[in-house]
């Protein structure tokens, strides 16, 4: 058979040929043909996005400054092109800044910063002008004002798509009006089909955006749409942080590393990271060391006079130190073993050291490193009956020795087990596991979890196997405990950062310890939530309706980046009631209006069941109906977007479910706003009802008995559970009687407004009003009593009365 | 019981109880006996079943009610005229008339909701709606037997005898049994009779004259003015009354509502039930003794059973005794199942044999 790969062979130069055709391509030319990516892929697009990403860049500056942020947005037609200028009163750019801001693209000051704000790559304004240049011709016309200086800069460029630099046209002094600020000015092919999407977007950043003073003027609009401010609070300026340990991926950690000045892995996550302080750093070194090197099994040390004595063993590896010093250092060594339970080879060294120390004060002999070093081994041997005494392994051959390690061994699985496992198979388990141990690498016993837990598994079917003794899972993991939380970690140093960022499983083995410790969520002055209040003030400004409630959740974190979820919701009044709700999107403060669908604030509402909260749903999931505007702002200093043209936010579980609480905490108060509104629809509709049939069924009663009609407005006022006030006017003596048959104390505001000046007031004040007296009482009526509020006045004065502190509803009025 | 000048009275106490309330500030409300099967007790005095203690209300504090209120209040206006007028309606005539009345939220939505009213009525002024001149639809059944009576009709008064002024069949009760005047009778006793065909067969093998026996035909569950005549044959003329029905659980409750009164008139129980009242049969044990053709049980009739197992009227040593026993036969049998031994079986067997065994003859 004739292999493709023969064929090509044969033409030589071919891949030369390839080669030549290979070039590097500007990232501005590689973005001429993705116009799509970042939002440019029509003519109207285009006009939507080149005033979204200049007003967002206008936003951020004029904030960052600390200026209440005062923008202007004109499109205007010029032949067969729209001119688009947009004004802010910024702090302006420097000379030497401001080309490179417009004409070059991925050039931004906040690509990597960990702080919320609205631009991000970079990307965005210089886009708009590489847009505006490809489809116009004309270059991007700039003028900019930085504060304090007398005159303005005045600058014409185009992007030069192959080196992805600017290239500038004009270059002079100018004047301009604003004493600060900067003008840009567009123009592009393009069409005005997104007006409403235009609309949107301009309206939606005055919610958002309750601080700033938005002003729009387009062919289409005869008057200019502008929109004031609602507060002259500047959204809470933003610290830029860290990133968290819990937050980073392995690539960006090898970044890190690499980066880093700092040398110790210590000094790396204390000055790399956020909320890492020494402690923390310890911590995660502890788990470090735990992955990367394995912990130490321990053992019990013999008992004195055991077979293998730890004294005897020690002494005799030592030679020449005299018999004094050498009978004090075995017995310091063999004391303090046997003073612990268990006792790893790691802590027997420390242990020798130690003692090796305090014999060499007392008695002036030096014992070095080879000494301490044999005495280790020799007392080890003594402990688990490991070491390199070669021959006596030789002797043992295959008999039927066991394992000095296994009693050790057994004591730990017969306690790790249930008490029902018998004891045959508990014993064959510890020797299949004491045979795994003697195999382990080097003379400690060092294993990984990961390995122990494989250790214990293979034994465990090994045992299964030969004694048809299962030992399940929860039996294996309470092995694996029983060990492992008996192993000490090693006292090894950590590898270097360098060596770390050079070896890939030991970068992941630090990842996993860095996601393993427990470490403090980031901070959140990172980000600037736009909080309950002003977000409900924002829907106040833009949406005349019935009811506003907002909620702003606590920090959460998420690819080590904190965010926060807000939620609005405006009910009734003028909002539409027809059709779905309507839902704004907000990521840093930015609103979204493209691609609604496929944003995971859409999911959320969508799987909400919004009956439960009064909205019609149909199929009980999907858009809920009704007159009801919902917002949702995700503030983050790295929102997550499905695409660069930053349109929808990515389906983020931790994004999602904090989404859902703050939409369902918005929504509860809806919710009983909702039940409120509709049980006092229900009482005004049986008002309605009584209040016809009561008067219908008293006429009827009084034909029947031959009587004048009664008087029924205390059956009513009872009936209703309602406040009843009554005016009874006796010669000059008038009374207001208020009867309160509600179930509820009432605090009622009255006013009775009269045309002759009253005198004699039970209580209250009266004041006078240009020839008519406001007579106010402010009576507290308990739940079922009545107080007669009276005063006196003469001729046959007019009167009308007045009824506060509670529902019309519940209020009948007998004037 | 009450005169018809006195059931005008009582009607408008009760709108003056109404106006009352409505001039004391408080809501107009009507109290009534609960109507339901826990809430019957038995009378020792009369023997017979009447409402308990407990009570329901309704209050003009709702819509529902303050619907039925006005209804209440239109209602009464209307049987006050018409008692005025000394005119009569049917129930039926009644809800018709209430579309002509000018209030949309007075009418009755439907026959039950009027029939329920009257009963309250009743209930609440102790006054019958025969009194208020209400006639229900269905007219009451016949006599059949040795008894000469007058009546008074639209028509003048009628002297008429049971036997031998009527055709075959027999004296029509009308709707107010109290305008009857007993006048003569040679009559032993009285059978009631659940079907028509069974009353046919006595009548045309001559039982009533044979033993002089007031034949009454109940026709299903028997209309109050049947249900009130038979009361006053025992009161007034004090013969022995004996029910003959089928030997299923909805004829043990005809028997029921004749002798102990029934759950929705228990208001007038002392009016209309016949406690001395006996059951003939057929018995669960006549279907054993006499052999007779039957049906098994069917589910419903077996809930039926449990449930009359239940009914305070039914807790007798007698009912318990033969109810349980249909149960353990799961058996049930017709009146006419007595034809499988020959048509005269009725008449000159089974019933002589089961009065004779009762005492009455």
């Amino acid at each position: 058979m004739t292999s493709f790969q023969s064929t090509i062979g044969d033409e030589e130069g071919i891949a030369e040929e390839l080669a030549e055709g290979q070039r590097e391509i500007s990232i501005a030319e590689f973005f001429e043909k993705n116009k799509h990516m970042l939002g440019f892929d029509s003519g109207a697009r285009g006009l939507v996005t080149a005033v979204k990403e200049a007003v967002d860049n206008a936003l951020d500056a004029t904030e960052e400054a600390g200026i209440l942020p005062d923008i202007y947005v004109e499109i205007t037609e010029v032949g067969d092109y729209y001119r688009l200028v947009i004004e802010d009163n910024g702090p302006g750019i420097t000379k030497e800044q401001l080309p490179k801001v417009f004409g070059k693209l991925l050039y931004g000051s906040r690509f990597h910063a960990r702080e919320q704000s609205r631009g991000q790559q970079g990307i965005g304004i210089s886009a708009a002008v590489l847009y505006s240049q490809l489809t116009s011709g004309q270059p991007a016309k700039i003028t900019s004002r930085p504060k304090g200086q007398s005159r303005a800069q005045y600058f014409e460029l185009i992007i030069d798509t192959d080196t992805n630099e600017p290239e500038i046209s004009a270059d002079e002094e100018t004047t301009w009006d604003r004493p600060h600020g900067t003008r840009i000015e567009l123009e592009m092919e393009a069409n005005m089909r997104a007006r409403q999407q235009l609309h949107d977007y301009v309206k939606h950043t005055a919610v958002v955006n309750p601080h700033a003073r938005l002003e729009l003027r387009e062919p289409g609009l005869d008057e200019p749409l502008k929109f004031e401010r609602a507060t002259d609070e500047l959204p809470a300026e933003t610290e830029e942080i860290r990133p968290h340990p819990h937050g980073v991926e392995l690539g960006t950690l090898i970044k890190m590393l690499e980066a880093t000045e700092s040398y110790s892995v210590s000094g790396f996550l204390q000055e790399e990271f956020t909320r890492v302080g020494k402690k923390t750093a310890d911590g995660v070194i502890d788990n470090f060391r735990d992955v990367y090197y394995g912990r130490e099994l321990s053992w019990s040390p013999p008992r004195a006079h055991d077979d293998g004595d730890v004294a005897s063993a020690v002494s005799e590896a030592v030679a020449n130190k005299g018999a004094e010093a050498t009978t004090a250092f075995a017995e310091g060594v063999a004391e303090t073993v046997e003073n612990d339970d268990r006792v790893t080879r790691s802590e027997l060294a420390a242990i020798v050291d130690d003692v090796a120390e305090t014999v060499e004060g007392d008695t002036g002999k030096t014992f070095g490193g080879t000494v301490r070093e044999n005495a280790v081994d020799a007392g080890w041997r003594a402990i688990t009956g490991r070491g390199d005494a070669d021959d006596e392994e030789a002797d043992s051959g295959d008999g039927p020795d066991e394992s000095p390690l296994v009693p050790d061994v057994y004591a730990l699985v017969d306690e790790a087990t249930s008490t029902r496992k018998d004891d045959a198979a508990v014993q064959s388990m510890a020797e299949a596991l004491a045979r795994r141990f003697e195999n382990l690498d080097g003379d400690a016993f060092r294993v990984t979890r990961d390995d122990l837990e494989r250790l214990v598994a293979d034994a465990a079917s090994f045992v299964a196997e030969q004694r048809d003794a299962t030992f399940g899972e929860t039996a294996r993991e309470n092995v694996v405990e029983a060990f492992w939380s008996r192993a000490r970690t090693v006292p090894d140093d950590p590898p270097k950062v360098k060596s770390i960022a050079g070896d890939r499983d030991a970068a992941a083995d630090l990842l996993e310890a860095m996601r393993t410790t427990d470490i403090l969520a980031p901070p959140t002055d990172c980000l600037a939530p736009i909080t309950a209040e002003l977000v409900e003030a924002g829907l106040r400004k833009e949406y005349d309706a019935d009811f506003y409630a907002a909620a702003t959740r606590d920090a959460e974190v998420h690819g080590g980046d904190p965010f926060i979820v807000e939620a609005g919701i405006a009910y009734g009044g003028e909002i539409p009631a027809e059709g779905s709700v309507e839902l704004l999107r907000f990521a840093n403060r930015v609103p979204l209006v493209y691609q609604r669908g496929a944003c995971a604030t859409t999911d959320v509402i969508k799987q909400i069941g919004w009956r439960n909260y009064g909205l019609d749903q149909p199929g009980g999931s999907g858009m809920p109906n009704g007159p009801a505007v919902i917002s949702i702002h995700v503030a983050s200093t790295n929102v997550p977007f499905t695409s660069e043209s930053k349109d929808a936010l990515a389906n983020v579980p931790e994004i999602e479910d904090e989404i859902e609480l703050a939409v369902r905490e918005a929504a509860r108060e809806l919710k009983s706003y909702l039940n409120k509104r509709r049980s006092m629809q229900q009482r005004r509709e049986k008002q309605d009802v009584l209040g016809r049939i009561l008067p219908e069924m008293a006429d009827k009663v009084s034909e029947v008995t031959g009587r004048p009609r009664p008087d029924i407005d205390g059956a009513l006022a009872r009936i209703m559970n309602n406040v009843s006030v009554e005016r009874e006017v006796n010669g000059e003596t008038v009374s207001l009687v208020v009867e309160n048959h509600s179930d509820v104390n009432e605090q009622l505001d009255i006013t009775d407004i009269v045309s002759a000046e009253p005198t004699d007031l039970s209580d209250g004040t009266v004041v006078d009003m240009d020839g008519e007296w406001f007579v106010q009482w402010k009576p507290e009526i308990p739940s079922g009593d009545e107080r007669e509020l009276t005063y006196a006045v003469d001729g046959d004065p007019e009167f009308e009365v007045s009824v506060g502190g509670v529902e019309t509803e519940k209020l009948t009025v007998n004037d | 019981m009450t005169t018809e000048s006195d059931a005008r009275d009582e009607l408008i106490d009760l709108a003056a109880d109404f106006y009352d309330q409505f001039a004391a500030g408080s809501i107009p409300e009507m109290t009534l006996p609960t109507r339901t099967k826990s809430n019957i007790e038995y009378d020792e005095e009369s023997g017979v079943w009447t409402y308990g203690d407990r009570t329901s209300t309704r209050s003009a504090n709702s819509v529902r009610g303050a619907r039925k209120l006005l209804k209440a209040a239109y209602t009464i206006e209307f049987l006050a005229n018409q008692l005025d007028d000394d005119r009569s309606s049917t129930l039926r005539e009644l809800y018709y008339l209430s579309e002509s009345w000018n209030n949309d939220e007075a009418q009755f939505n439907s026959q039950d909701e009027s029939n329920d009213l009257v009963e309250d009525l009743e209930i609440v002024t102790g006054v019958t709606r025969e009194d208020f001149h209400m006639r229900p639809e269905e007219s009451g059944a016949k006599v059949m037997g040795p008894l000469e009576l007058r009546e008074q009709t639209n028509r003048g008064d009628r002297e008429i005898h049971c036997q031998l002024d009527v055709g075959q069949g027999g004296y029509q009760i009308p709707n107010n049994p109290d305008t009857i005047e007993f006048l003569d009778n040679d009559a032993e006793f009285v059978l009631c009779v659940e079907t028509g065909g069974m009353r046919d067969r006595l009548v045309e093998n001559g039982f009533d004259e044979e033993h002089d026996a007031l034949v009454v035909h109940l026709g299903g569950q028997p209309a109050r003015a049947t249900r009130r005549l038979t009361k006053r044959f025992r009161d007034e003329l004090d013969l022995p009354v004996v029910v003959f029905t089928d030997g299923d659980p909805w004829s043990y409750r005809i028997y029921g509502s004749v002798a102990y009164g029934s759950i929705k008139s228990a208001h007038l129980s002392k009016y209309l039930a016949t406690p001395e009242a006996r059951f003939i049969g057929i018995q669960p044990e006549d279907i054993v003794e006499y052999d007779l053709p039957s049906d098994p049980l069917s589910d419903s009739d077996v809930n039926a059973l449990e449930s009359e197992l239940e009914d305070p009227r039914f807790q007798t040593d007698y009912w318990e005794e033969q109810i349980e026993l249909q149960l353990d036969i799961g058996k049930k049998s017709e009146q006419q199942s007595l034809a499988s031994r020959g048509l005269d079986f009725v008449t000159d067997t089974y019933l002589p044999e089961r009065l004779g065994e009762m005492g009455v003859i």
